[in-house]
């Protein structure tokens, strides 16, 4: 399908490293909307929204807050902690809204195993529908991110 | 056929280059706007080229306004005042600027574009000013995901700082970015070191100046920085003082005790440090040290996680927990504290129920 001109000049800020190291896209070929339906398919065979996803994302982000950058059990499998960094980001869409640097670590507690995922990452999800692009620094599989928080 | 589908294509490329030729020199033209004046407090008049923005122009002069993301509109810290010729405000600026602020004419420098005369108002102390050439002579691993990082100034060869400020660190473009930008690190040297500075930086995922500091930056390479700024500095009163910040939140109270056992600073001081584990704690032989050289200082190490027996010299919980177990009184004291909003926010809570006063607490908040 051809691109739409405003979805070729949102590739163009996502591709670049204006905002984060190495982008939004990493190594992906996809284009953006191919991204995006890809991973909302993914969702759907869990029978989950985006907005879902996002939501207990945020919920997770929410507890992990009050640990104040140490663990915290979030229920009795997994524990999540919070990094927080000097400055903003703001998404790359067009439009109003900026995020502080924010990181949450979800952590399972038997196994170790450990998911991450920013405030922006929350919007974006939320918002977009947007995982980011495969290589990129904070891409989140939909699959992994799902068996994690659910 | 062939040769009429060849010559079609030739002549709309022809036609195509021609039009975008137009483009760049009406472009080159069309956005001349040649010499402009900008007049600074009424005293001092730059007569530069127009075009760009106000805060690349500035320091292009010299005169570094405050910026942590380097000219993109997303900290919000290169706030000045525009009295005349910056246009209307732009939906960029918006969020940044409060009631007042836009009644008094604050802008943000990296917003407004320089397309005419201007006066605007800045700060007498932004003046004082510099930008530092660098060399990277020392990294020394604190933790797994915190650097020192040591620079000795090459030009100008000394910085005068008041311990608790910070300088702007720039990352030159690299393969993972395409353009060099700007990072607000607080300084952790002792200030008595005139020609050094230290900082103390924490590894961000996906973070533009960090992973350059930690993936390509090496000793021998020189960098740019430019500052001191910020207004975060210890009182000239004889009160208690009470220090919170973990992690890369140390650097300016590392600077603060240095310039204590400098000075012969006999305020009694006490430091409380949250981590998650033993792991997670560094240059504590440092804090041993400022243990035996100030009169009345202490460090208190304070572990969620202290990972059972080994480890009883350290508080265990939070560091408010910590500080509510310790501080029973704080009415005579005063706060200093480095870190992110949430632990600044939890921490003010906790010391205004101890008796603190709010005008007693300062900070440093990670925004």
């Amino acid at each position: 399908m051809k691109e739409s001109p405003q979805n070729k000049k949102l590739e163009t800020v996502l591709k670049s490293s204006k905002l984060v190291a190495g982008g939004f896209m990493g190594y992906d070929t996809r284009s953006v909307s191919e991204i995006i339906d890809s991973d909302t398919n993914e969702l759907s065979r869990f029978g989950l929204t985006s907005e879902q996803v996002a939501g207990r994302m945020q919920q997770i982000t929410d507890i992990a807050k009050s640990g104040l950058e140490t663990w915290v059990r979030i229920d009795d499998n997994l524990q999540a902690k919070t990094d927080e960094a000097r400055g903003f980001l703001p998404c790359p869409w067009p439009h109003s809204g900026r995020f502080v640097k924010r990181i949450t670590i979800l952590r399972r507690v038997n196994t170790s195993d450990t998911i991450r995922w920013s405030d922006l990452n929350i919007h974006l999800i939320d918002e977009h529908g947007f995982f980011q692009g495969k290589g990129s620094s904070f891409r989140i599989e939909p699959k992994k991110l799902i068996e994690m928080i659910f | 056929m062939i040769l009429t589908i060849f010559t079609a294509v030739i002549v709309v490329s022809l036609i195509g280059a021609a039009l975008a030729g137009v483009l760049v020199i009406s472009e080159h033209y069309l956005n001349d706007y040649g010499r402009c004046r900008i007049m600074i407090n009424d005293e001092r008049e730059l007569d530069i080229e127009g075009g760009r923005d106000l805060l690349s122009l500035l320091a292009s002069e010299k005169i570094f306004i405050p910026s942590a993301c380097g000219g993109r509109s997303t900290c919000g810290l290169c706030k000045l005042k525009v009295l005349e010729g910056a246009g209307p405000l732009l939906p960029t600026e918006e969020p940044f600027l409060d009631e007042t602020e836009r009644q008094s004419n604050v802008r943000l420098a990296c917003q407004v574009k320089v397309r005419g005369d201007l006066k605007i108002e800045i700060p007498k102390e932004l003046f004082a000013i510099r930008e530092y050439t660098c060399k990277c002579t020392e990294i020394t691993d604190l933790t797994y995901d915190i650097k020192l990082f040591r620079f000795e100034l090459i030009e100008p060869k000394t910085i005068d700082y008041i311990p608790g400020q910070y300088v702007q660190l720039q990352a030159p473009a690299y393969k993972k970015s395409s353009e060099e930008v700007y990072r607000a690190y607080s300084i952790a040297s002792d200030p008595a070191e005139k020609n050094l500075i230290d900082l103390i930086i924490r590894l961000v995922p996906g973070g533009i100046c960090t992973t350059y500091c930690f993936e390509y930056l090496k000793v021998g390479d020189e960098v740019k920085m430019n500052g001191p700024y910020g207004e975060f500095r210890l009182s000239e009163t004889d009160a208690p003082i009470v220090f919170i910040a973990g992690g890369s939140g140390m650097a300016p109270i590392k600077c603060m005790l240095h310039q204590m056992k400098n000075t012969q600073n006999k305020r009694k001081a006490t430091y409380f440090f949250g981590a998650n584990q033993p792991r997670d704690l560094f240059l504590l032989d440092l804090m041993k040290e400022f243990e035996k050289q100030l009169p009345d200082f202490h460090f208190v190490p304070v572990l969620s996680e202290p990972n059972g027996a080994g480890h009883l010299e350290y508080e265990k919980g939070l560091v408010t927990d910590a500080v509510r177990r310790n501080l029973k009184n704080a009415t005579k004291s005063e706060a200093y504290l480095c870190g992110s909003p949430g632990m600044i926010e939890a921490a003010i809570k906790v010391l205004l129920e101890l008796g603190m006063s709010e005008e007693k607490t300062f900070y440093d908040k990670f925004e």
